[in-house]
């Protein structure tokens, strides 16, 4: 392979739009929140505390184990359920699925200043590639509130 | 030059997205990214990043009817040429070209092609900049390059020739 012939690569932001199309029902909801990625990354990525804050119905989710980019997480809802996630963590891109889960989220820096954070996912039509298309553009953008209440606050 | 794909591996993980599985999407990004960049990237230059994204989308979406998962590669560089020329389209400039002297230009394996090339590649309409993607980068012969374009392969040859004198051309000057 010649090194110097042009090639192009996708930011995560961009790979969560590419992924969500091959998953009838994704819809991707996006933002800039005024933080620096790191701050926003660790947050959403901090499963046991911000990611349990952001993601709608999770009460209390567990860091079951890791290996490389790969991360099982026991996540339980408000409502009593429990869910096996598995999925991949690297910066700036996270996708998890369990049987009747996908929760996707994705940050890159802003040009402008600021952090571009995209969030897909909802519940899984069972064992396939495809989500129930309900209610999954309100959640994310109650899902990204929540973000930037717990980035302007973190105590809270 | 060709490039050793992972043709197995591709064809894996379609038939586990095709069962549900959205971890091997994400792996099947991570496979096809680099190899839809390259083309995307040769080709549509400068709009090389949306057409890779594009390109990759119309992929993932249509994957559930890729009947030949072995087949995954030839199917998505058809998709991943048509998509660098759809938004390359107008953007390239043709340079004069003396058909002369084709002795002269850089084939596979010249030197010349092993620096940067993104400059020269700007001077070349992006319909040459497919054919030499296509027979160079990924070494296909004139009747495969033929089909990808959906021209005689007669074109191909009288492109490939006008695209290396271009190249020349455009690299000596």
């Amino acid at each position: 392979m010649n090194p110097h012939w042009p090639s192009t690569s996708l930011d995560p932001v961009q790979r969560l739009h590419t992924v969500a199309a091959g998953v009838p029902g994704a819809a991707v909801t996006e933002r800039v929140v005024a933080a620096e990625f790191d701050s926003v990354w660790s947050t959403l990525t901090d499963f046991p505390g911000g990611f349990t804050q952001v993601q709608p119905d999770m009460r209390r989710v567990q860091v079951l184990s890791r290996d490389g980019d790969r991360v099982r997480l026991l996540a339980s809802s408000r409502r009593g359920m429990r869910a096996l996630l598995v999925g991949i963590e690297r910066p700036g891109w996270c996708w998890l699925q369990s049987r009747f889960l996908i929760i996707a989220m994705a940050a890159t820096p802003h040009s402008s200043g600021g952090t571009r954070v995209a969030l897909t996912g909802g519940v899984r039509v069972p064992g396939r590639a495809r989500i129930v298309p309900i209610g999954v553009r309100h959640e994310a953008r109650r899902s990204l509130d929540a973000l930037a209440q717990l980035l302007d606050n973190p105590s809270s | 030059m060709t490039l050793d794909l992972p043709i197995q591996r591709g064809a894996d993980l379609v038939r586990a997205v095709q069962g549900g599985d959205t971890l091997a999407l994400v792996e099947l990004l991570d496979l096809l990214e680099p190899y839809v960049g390259r083309i995307c990237g040769a080709i549509a230059l400068d709009a090389g990043a949306d057409a890779a994204q594009e390109a990759l989308m119309i992929v993932l979406r249509r994957l559930p009817t890729l009947r030949e998962p072995v087949t995954l590669y030839a199917w998505v560089r058809t998709i991943a040429v048509r998509e660098a020329l759809r938004h390359a389209g107008g953007t390239g400039r043709a340079l004069a070209v003396d058909p002369t002297g084709l002795d002269a230009v850089p084939k596979p394996g010249d030197p010349e092609l092993a620096t940067d090339v993104r400059d020269v590649l700007h001077r070349l309409r992006p319909e040459h900049r497919a054919v030499l993607v296509l027979r160079d980068l990924h070494g296909m012969d004139e009747a495969t390059a033929a089909g990808y374009l959906e021209v005689p392969p007669g074109t191909v040859k009288s492109r490939l020739h006008r695209a290396r004198a271009a190249f020349r051309k455009a690299w000596t000057s």
